[in-house]
């Protein structure tokens, strides 16, 4: 076998062995090395679910549902709570939450509006934005990795004193930038028509850290603290650190979307955002992250942002209430989760939702 | 390698917790590509040795060398980096990654920035063949849908890709049937092989004629035998270890 390394020759030896006492072995290795089976089995139901919701509004919408203006409105709409949700899903597989990311988008987007509206460069505004963001991460880290405490706790505590700090400094008025800014136009204004920028920053957010949770050491140390600290612990995966980066990440994700927010509206008051810390959980659970952590995929975060976006623009096209958004997202996480719980008993026998 | 083979040797160990006394003056030598069995009642003191062994507790008195080298063992983590694998009841996996990830957790292979997963599978899948587990349907399959015996199997399976120096296993048939109990002491003869050391901790005596090759019997916190296996009855295993008589 020219070119093949030491380590293939001797498994080929290996499988040869085998064959020879009649063991089958020709799929022993798999080599669906992008992402492990049972995580496609849950995309693959997810997605199949989110293409059913599709075929029932484009049928309800008289076709307006699958107008390339829509797909740009939903595109748009969602990037901001998108990326958000990635930053949430890798802290939740690694078995965090993070209940703060409204505060956070709320206060980052309200300082980089004013340090804007005063006068200060764009690209320095929105570095204090994203320093701000991996701040308020940091503090939720150390917090709950010193104290012991939840983090489901600690950042309910954060999301309270970051929104109430921000209506000090603001009142909850809206700050609107009114001349133009190339940095703001690059975060949120228009890439074509109705097709913004901040559905791109939300792909390139989604494919770094999809590299990073799936194709890397640190993703591979992620899900095992999610799964199992202990374990973990006991391999010598720096587990402290691992969590501190991840709080940083969730919070430098949630402070890029508030900043792109700003770039989009061009003006930035206190209780944007207020909605994403559970809406942000629900696209995770929706996109098959376990509430239990060490499950779960970026792509799936994806996908659930996808879905409750379509429901938000399908209920509008469809002339339905658009109060009704809230109830389904409801039902849709119920069932979501009930669809995962069973996959996972299918697929390997034991709860892990 | 130090003379007779010694992976590890302890001289004179005891631990106090306040003014009870757990172990007292325990000197043990623990040889490459051997198969030793500490047996002992309940609170004998037998799990506070290997919990010594391991770098979990620290000995009041006595030294520990390893490998010739006179050692302390601060923690577990640094036991682990010397060559000391020990694999507990809960084993040390996580149940919703694969068993290429599992294996090589904590050691991962990359290549760059990015996880050679391909690699990592291979390898996992030469050393799992190594000691005998071949009836894997799936290395890239996720931990929980392995029996017991198959767990074992990775746990031991990583101690010698690792290339540890000796590998200590508590209860490690104590949840698993007749036939699977069978597959780990072939895992485990596999590893003794491979010339690791090998400590067991087990209760079931029965079990214990069958796979070791020295007994090793505590007592009141002290060594009251230590002998190879020459077929010594299992009443005979019973009563030095219910009243400390000689093997």
């Amino acid at each position: 076998m020219p070119g093949a390394s030491k380590e293939e020759r001797s498994v080929k030896a290996a499988q040869k062995g085998l064959e020879q006492n009649g063991v089958p072995t020709r799929q022993l290795i798999s080599h669906n090395w992008l992402w492990p089976s049972l995580v496609r089995t849950r995309e693959i139901g997810i997605a199949v679910a989110g293409f059913l919701l599709f075929v029932l509004f484009t049928i309800f919408s008289h076709g307006q549902f699958l107008s390339l203006r829509n797909w740009t409105v939903i595109a748009t709409s969602a990037a901001e709570l998108g990326i958000v949700s990635v930053g949430v899903a890798l802290l939740m597989i690694g078995g965090d939450f993070d209940l703060s990311v409204g505060a956070n988008f709320g206060f980052s987007g309200v300082i980089m509006a004013l340090m804007i509206a005063h006068g200060y460069p764009g690209v320095l505004a929105l570095l204090a934005c994203l320093a701000i963001g991996a701040g308020i991460g940091l503090v939720n880290g150390l917090v709950t990795i010193v104290f012991s405490i939840p983090s489901f706790i600690t950042t309910l505590g954060t999301w309270l004193l970051f929104t109430g700090i921000n209506l000090i400094i603001q009142g909850g008025e809206t700050i609107s930038i009114l001349k133009y800014s190339n940095v703001l136009h690059i975060l949120g204004g228009s890439l074509y028509g109705d097709f913004t920028w901040g559905a791109v920053w939300w792909l390139f957010t989604a494919l770094i850290i999809g590299i990073l949770l799936h194709r890397t050491a640190f993703g591979n140390w992620v899900f095992a603290i999610g799964g199992n600290k202990m374990a973990a612990r006991e391999a010598g995966v720096p587990v402290t650190y691992a969590r501190i980066m991840n709080f940083v990440i969730c919070g430098i994700t949630a402070s890029l979307a508030g900043a792109i927010t700003l770039g989009n509206l061009q003006s930035m008051q206190v209780g944007y955002g207020s909605t994403y810390q559970l809406e942000s959980i629900a696209a995770s659970v929706v996109g098959g992250c376990a509430l239990t952590g060490g499950v779960g995929s970026i792509l799936g975060a994806v996908i659930g942002t996808v879905i409750l976006s379509m429901l938000d623009s399908g209920l509008l096209l469809s002339g339905a209430s658009p109060y009704w958004y809230e109830a389904l997202v409801g039902v849709i996480v119920i069932l979501a989760v009930a669809m995962h719980t069973k996959i996972g008993h299918f697929g390997r026998g034991r709860e892990e939702v | 390698m130090s003379e007779d083979n010694v992976v590890l040797r302890t001289e004179k160990i005891s631990k106090r917790f306040g003014s009870l006394v757990a172990l007292e003056d325990v000197s043990l030598d623990l040889r490459g590509g051997e198969i030793t069995a500490l047996i002992g009642d309940n609170g004998a003191g037998k799990s506070t040795f290997v919990k010594i062994i391991s770098g979990v507790y620290r000995p009041s008195e006595g030294h520990i060398y390893f490998e010739g080298r006179k050692v302390v063992l601060r923690s577990a983590a640094e036991a682990r980096r010397l060559g000391i694998e020990t694999v507990h009841q809960d084993l040390g996996l996580v149940n919703s990654m694969s068993i290429a990830r599992n294996f090589f957790l904590g050691l991962e292979v990359s290549n760059g920035p990015f996880l050679d997963i391909r690699r990592m599978e291979s390898e996992t899948f030469r050393m799992l063949s190594e000691i005998g587990l071949v009836n894997i349907r799936n290395i890239g399959q996720d931990v929980s849908r392995l029996s017991g015996g198959e767990r074992q199997a990775i746990s031991i399976g990583r101690a010698l890709a690792f290339q540890k120096r000796m590998l200590i296993l508590d209860e490690p048939t104590s949840a698993l049937s007749v036939k699977e109990t069978e597959k780990v002491f072939e895992y485990i003869r596999a590893a003794k092989q491979k010339g690791l050391a090998i400590v067991v901790v087990m209760h079931n005596l029965a079990q214990v004629r069958a796979i070791a090759d020295r007994f090793v019997v505590f007592w009141h916190g002290k060594k009251t035998a230590d002998t190879y296996n020459k077929g010594q009855s299992e009443a005979e295993l019973s009563e030095a270890v219910l009243y400390g008589t000689p093997l």
